[in-house]
């Protein structure tokens, strides 16, 4: 089999993935290569990105779990020099949820959205809210 | 025959990128290739900008190169498109485009996946630097305003 010298670690955790998800996040491995992962985190409620539907791509690296997944550019501390192997995949995309329910505009990876956040925060959600609407709706 | 060989844990295209997104903003070797994301808005990460200081001892010393590379959806299982925005007279350079031509570029041409934009523009370096390319006439510089733009070819 293709992915047969995949790690034990690696199919556990996926096996969980698939048979307990975390409310409100799935993730599911691609049929081609088993390190790859579509994940779809919803929006929490009573946070400005309710009602969308995030799309991510997740990628295990050769040395997980002694690095941490892959996940495009997110400021996340267990991503990069808290990240533990003792942490897992759905740690990490817990914290991405948690993530959506509190920015954290004192670590951005968009300068101007973290000014207008601390500039004007009603108005900053107002504009996650119409983006979340506008990007993020599912459709 | 046509043999297809598939990468099970090969790294998918973003993640590719991402990495080599960390490495050029890190800065590599000796500083005379660089390059960046050109828009850092697209998602998608498919347009590039790259530098190139001219080598020594050939005609090509002291001057910068401007590149633009476009990482298509495809990439890496297939080469960029690179193109100079400065003008160059090089044996692999379309003189009207600016176009690295991959017939006359075997990089390009036979594209491993494993190859970078940094390898690239490596090579390229090193082309100026080939008896071929070293001694050639070259355009005036300060005249890259004279190439209409051709993004994403």
């Amino acid at each position: 089999m293709a992915n047969s010298n995949l790690p034990r670690r690696i199919i556990k955790e996926t096996q969980r993935l698939l048979s307990e998800p975390a409310p409100g996040i799935s993730a599911s491995p691609s049929e081609e290569n088993m390190r790859y992962f579509n994940v779809m985190i919803l929006g929490p409620s009573q946070s400005p990105y309710e009602g969308g539907v995030f799309k991510l791509e997740l990628f295990l690296p050769e040395e997980y779990p002694m690095a941490s997944p892959k996940l495009g550019r997110i400021c996340l501390d267990i991503l990069k020099d808290k990240w533990s192997p003792a942490l897992q995949i759905r740690t990490v995309l817990l914290s991405i949820q948690a993530l959506l329910s509190a920015p954290n505009p004192d670590d951005p990876l968009s300068e101007n959205v973290a000014k207008h956040w601390k500039a004007n925060e009603a108005e900053a959600v107002e504009t996650a809210k119409e983006w979340t609407r506008l990007y993020a709706s599912g459709v | 025959m046509v043999t297809i060989v598939i990468y099970h844990f090969a790294v998918p295209r973003n993640f590719r990128l991402l990495e080599e997104l960390e490495r050029g903003e890190k800065g590599i070797g000796d500083g005379t290739v660089s390059y960046g994301m050109e828009d850092a808005d697209d998602i998608f990460m498919r347009s590039w900008t790259g530098t190139i200081i001219g080598p020594p001892n050939s005609v090509h010393e002291g001057r910068i190169y401007q590149l633009k590379l476009f990482c298509d959806k495809d990439y890496p299982e297939n080469p960029p498109t690179v193109r100079f925005h400065t003008r160059v007279n090089m044996a692999c350079v379309n003189q009207d485009t600016g176009m690295v031509e991959p017939s006359q570029f075997p990089m390009l041409s036979n594209w491993q996946r494993e190859c970078t934009m940094e390898d690239i523009l490596t090579q390229l370096k090193k082309e100026m630097a080939s008896p071929q390319n070293r001694k050639l006439v070259q355009p005036p510089e300060g005249n890259e305003d004279q190439r209409v733009d051709q993004k994403g070819q």
